[in-house]
């Protein structure tokens, strides 16, 4: 049965209280995305709190409908995601479908299944779980997976039906000329404090516009403003993996400019007019002084094929930074992108 | 006496190092002094290094072990120059090949013989030292004209030039600048040196060689007899991947060589020495162990810590090259490494760290 876009509109919202009931139990949630996803227990309360998108307009949700399409059912495969991204991920489906198989990640499942759980005490009927969904067995609709860029291709290649993936990213700031470099610093210390950096949106790489002891100001600034909120909002537990990974941009960092390393973050100074290099996640910004927004771009260009957002005090710059399809974001709101799509619109762009 | 720390007078210790090994002699010093003078020396020519010193919290001064230089990771060389001398003075530079997302890493030279006289004292030793006269020598790769910022090029012509019979470049180098094999002129010189009862030299990348045998099939292609290949490098999209064993096995087969006689090198743009299989001239070497020169050290160290791991056990490749005279002693690759029996096994590069989440990857971008 088709259903109008104010049905649709409507069965979005009821996943979104449903979220809100599932965030209040957080005595039970929060000690298992804990453990799931390796976050500070400060880290989960901070998502939970900001970054889950409880509040959209109708104007968003009609374009977040429009966006999703309308199909006969959606399997929705749910994969090394932020965990918060869970909402949107059945906000897409449900407004595209009224028939949702939701199959959590293996690793991360907690909040996937409390959303459905309370979605369905609801009175949501289209919407269910399957542990053990299996993508070659999908027969009509869709598919939606989210994930690394091989699990994607690994679903693309077992699936008989359309498959609509969502992958990695990550977001790029520019700090424009006449920003206030401490209050800028404020708010980009927020976006790459929450999810301990490992969303699509995270900013990895921040351009400085103006002269290099400008960039060197806004990194001691950022230095100081990360060290304040890891205060209370403490980084979660570091694989080994990513100890190593740091350690190795850290010293490459130190040798080729400098490295303002925190009790539990790092930015590296790039060398005037260096080609970038990706910094790990978990905290560590790689930052760059730039002479203009064309010489910005110039560098952006070998990476621009993963950037997702791009953050900046300056509209204008940003729009003008950004790659087809990212999102553009004030600094401070990166992690937060309206409820009206995927969080990632490389793909329609 | 106080040694003289000048980048001549550490050049001069390092070459020494070099002809001692080409006259069978004991080195002329301690591997660890030469290590400790280059690294003082670097610290006081290199802002750079001497930052990473201070902030590994090394006493340069008190030093006495090369195990406690600090490594400068390879990816320096790609956002700084990692060199002791101004950039003027330069007389060579090599550079890492190019990737779509990442940058290219660059090694300066101020005196390139010092690096010339390493490679071809390995070389020699590695491949040719049963030979008593000048052997065809050809390069599956491009001319040093075509390619003059590969020390891979620069290295292979150095053979040609010290071992190699006299032959023009375009029939020596038989790749051409977009990456064609020029097989009819590579049959040509294998029918002169079957003629004239000469063993070959062939040196070329592992991709080449990929390409040569795809375009081979199942015919053969047979060198003299006591011919020898040196293989090298990793493929880096350039041809599909081949496990190392199996090409060893496709090239013996195809120029109808014994295995042993493929012979694997293994090297890169920032060192100045290399590491060789053992294989031509030690019959009980295994294949797939390299042995160092005694101008060099490879220590699997853990990629956290740096600190050396247990003998036996994996870890990332720490370089000390001591022909690294302006540049960099100790390198941190992201080679992952094995020390057995007196050498070591390379495993290939170590997986970077894949984040949790959708924050993405180094390789994902490098994928796209």
């Amino acid at each position: 049965m088709k259903r109008s876009v104010a049905e649709r509109i409507a069965d979005v919202r009821r996943l979104q209280h449903a979220a809100r009931t599932a965030a209040d139990d957080r005595a039970t949630l929060v000690p298992a995305i804990v453990a799931s996803t390796g976050l500070s227990t400060e880290g989960v309360e901070l998502a939970l709190r900001r970054h889950l998108e409880l509040d959209a307009t109708d104007e968003e949700l009609t374009r977040l409908v429009e966006r999703a399409g309308e199909v006969s059912r959606v399997s929705v495969v749910l994969s090394a995601n932020v965990f918060v991204g869970a909402l949107r991920a059945l906000a897409m489906a449900r407004a595209a479908s009224s028939d949702v198989v939701v199959r959590p990640s293996r690793r991360d499942p907690a909040f996937a299944q409390a959303l459905v759980a309370a979605a369905v005490a609801a009175g949501d009927r289209g919407l269910r779980l399957d542990d053990a969904l299996e993508v070659a067995a999908v027969e009509d609709g869709e598919i939606h997976v989210y994930g690394r860029d091989d699990t994607i291709a690994d679903v693309r290649a077992r699936a008989r039906v359309r498959v609509r993936g969502h992958g990695s990213g990550m977001g790029v700031a520019w700090v424009s000329e006449g920003a206030e470099l401490a209050a800028a610093a404020r708010a980009l210390a927020e976006d790459i404090v929450v999810f301990d950096q490992r969303g699509c949106l995270s900013p990895r790489i921040a351009f400085v516009h103006g002269a290099d002891a400008r960039a060197l100001a806004f990194g001691d600034a950022l230095h100081a403003e990360l060290e304040r909120q890891a205060g209370f909002v403490p980084r979660g537990s570091l694989p080994a993996e990513e100890r190593a990974a740091a350690e190795r941009y850290i010293a490459t960092m130190t040798y080729a400019c400098r490295a303002l390393v925190g009790s539990q973050h790092a930015i590296g100074i790039a060398p005037p007019g260096a080609p970038l290099v990706l910094p790990p996640s978990y905290r560590h910004l790689h930052l760059a002084g730039c002479v203009s927004l064309a010489a910005c771009a110039a560098l952006l260009a070998p990476l621009a094929k993963g950037v997702v957002t791009v953050g900046s005090d300056d509209p204008a710059a940003a729009r003008a930074l950004a790659p087809p399809g990212a999102r553009l974001a004030a600094l401070g709101a990166m992690q937060r992108p309206r409820l009206d799509g995927p969080v990632d619109l490389r793909e329609d762009a | 006496m106080p040694v003289e720390l000048s980048s001549a007078a550490l050049h001069a210790r390092s070459t020494a190092f070099a002809g001692a090994f080409v006259a069978g002699a004991e080195p002329p010093e301690s591997f660890d002094a030469l290590a400790g003078d280059l690294a003082r020396y670097q610290a006081a020519h290199s802002e750079g290094f001497a930052r990473l010193c201070r902030a590994r919290g090394v006493d340069l001064a008190a030093m006495t072990s090369a195990d406690a230089i600090p490594p400068v990771p390879t990816d320096a060389f790609k956002l700084t120059r990692v060199s002791t001398f101004a950039l003027e003075e330069t007389t060579k530079t090599f550079r890492t090949s190019g990737t779509t997302v990442g940058a290219r890493g660059e090694h300066f030279f101020r005196d390139v013989t010092t690096y010339e006289a390493a490679a071809l004292a390995s070389g020699r030793h590695w491949l040719a030292r049963d030979l008593t006269a000048r052997v065809p020598v050809i390069v599956l790769a491009p001319s040093p004209a075509e390619a003059a910022d590969s020390s891979l090029v620069h290295m292979c012509a150095s053979f040609v030039q010290e071992l190699g019979v006299p032959a023009p470049p375009d029939e020596t180098f038989l790749i051409d600048a977009d990456g064609v094999l020029d097989l009819a002129t590579f049959d040509e010189r294998v029918a002169n040196a079957l003629a004239q009862n000469q063993p070959m030299l062939v040196l070329g990348t592992s991709f080449a060689f990929v390409h040569f045998i795809d375009g081979l099939g199942q015919d053969t292609f047979c060198l003299p007899a006591g011919s020898r290949v040196m293989q090298t490098g990793g493929y880096k999209g350039r041809s599909r991947e081949v496990p190392a064993d199996v090409l060893r096995s496709d090239l013996a087969r195809a120029f109808g060589l014994d295995r042993r006689a493929i012979v694997a090198e293994y090297g890169m743009t920032e060192l100045s020495s290399q590491f060789y299989e053992q294989t031509l001239f030690e019959p009980a070497a295994p294949l797939g162990r390299y042995a160092e020169p005694p101008w060099a050290r490879v220590v699997p160290v853990d990629p956290e810590t740096l600190a050396p791991v247990l003998d036996g056990a994996v870890g990332i490749a720490k370089i000390i090259d001591l022909m690294n005279v302006d540049s960099a002693v100790a390198v941190l690759t992201q080679d992952q490494v094995r020390r057995v029996g007196g050498g070591f096994e390379l495993l290939g590069r170590a997986p970077g760290a894949v984040p949790r989440g959708c924050s993405i990857a180094i390789e994902e971008l490098l994928g796209r």
